[in-house]
């Protein structure tokens, strides 16, 4: 095993071990998060596995596929955070709309 | 219809001395006057004393839209008949409420919209570059809402009781000018354009909106239509 496969390895693993905290109640977000890590891992252990898959599709270099597929993903999670984001404003504006009605003065 | 009935909403955000004379301009109609303190620094309700006002603060600076909305929910639990935005900077005058909600009053319309542009004393008191600016605002909304009108991003209206029952804006920021008229569409209010003068002073031209601001309402509308 190279020296960045180790590092990769670990990196993984303590992503792991916090998705699988941060989802506890959670029992198809944890699977998922385990099949993604589990995935990674072996995708480190075997990186011509990469290639292989790459060229399947039709894409010249793992690396590349990789680059892909991780640029998709993080866009997407950008998207969802905002629309968590949303939500959460909408919350804080009905309780803060909430208070102000309630405590609503009559100036004299 | 008693004049207290009508219920006149003013969102502050850090206004000085004119939200005062603009709520007593209001109140000397009659009408009832809900200031909503969109979390100003200091609070709006420290230059009212002696008014015949409501006073809500928000907490936390959460937008116009959002502060309209909390005046107008607040209003139909005190029995408000009917629903008026008015801004606080003093560019829209307390004589013309009566002519604003006139066609609500007498049951011709739910909604009425002020314009600037109905009026060609009115229209020419709009600086040019603004003029241009709103021209473009009204075809962007036109766009997004299949409401047609001459001047959409007017802080002027009014509603009946039924029709503020139905237009509460989700949208925080100033998107909630073209979000109402989307409301609108969607809820079949009628509505009607009612021409109004604007007076455009030094201070209501550094408080208004950036013009620049406008790229972010398109943004921010674009964003809303993606994402329900």
């Amino acid at each position: 095993m190279t020296s960045i496969q180790g590092i990769l390895i670990a990196g993984i693993a303590i992503a792991a071990i916090f998705a699988s905290t941060v989802f506890r109640a959670k029992l198809l977000y944890r699977l998922l998060a385990l099949l993604l890590f589990l995935t990674a891992a072996v995708l480190v252990i075997f990186p011509d596995l990469t290639n292989v898959i790459a060229h399947a599709l039709g894409v010249g270099r793992g690396a590349d596929l990789l680059l892909y597929v991780s640029l998709v993903a993080g866009v997407d999670i950008a998207l969802l955070l905002y629309l968590r984001i949303r939500d959460l404003e909408q919350k804080i504006a009905e309780v803060v709309r909430t208070v102000a009605i309630r405590d609503a003065s009559r100036i004299p | 219809m008693e004049p207290s009935e009508v219920f006149v909403v003013i969102p502050a955000f850090n206004e000085g001395a004119v939200l005062r004379s603009t709520v007593a301009g209001v109140a000397s109609f009659g009408y009832t006057v809900v200031v909503v303190d969109d979390g100003s620094a200091n609070p709006a309700e420290s230059h009212l004393g002696g008014l015949n006002a409501y006073c809500l603060r928000h907490v936390a600076n959460l937008g116009q839209g959002a502060a309209l909305r909390t005046g107008g929910e607040f209003a139909l639990t005190r029995g408000a008949a009917v629903v008026v935005h008015f801004d606080a900077d003093g560019q829209h005058s307390p004589e013309l409420i009566e002519r604003l909600i006139d066609p609500i009053v007498r049951g011709r319309s739910e909604v009425t919209l002020g314009s600037r542009f109905l009026d060609e004393n009115d229209r020419l008191l709009v600086p040019r570059p603004k003029r241009v600016l709103l021209r473009i605002g009204a075809v962007v909304s036109w766009m997004f809402t299949g409401v047609r009108l001459s001047d959409t991003h007017n802080g002027f209206r009014a509603f009946s009781r039924r029709a503020a029952g139905k237009i509460q804006p989700r949208e925080t920021g100033f998107a909630h000018a073209t979000e109402i008229l989307g409301l609108i569409r969607r809820a079949k209010l009628s509505y009607l354009e009612v021409p109004v003068t604007i007076r455009y002073t030094d201070y209501s031209r550094a408080k208004g909106q950036k013009m620049s601001n406008s790229f972010n309402i398109v943004i921010d509308l674009m964003l809303r239509k993606l994402f329900k």
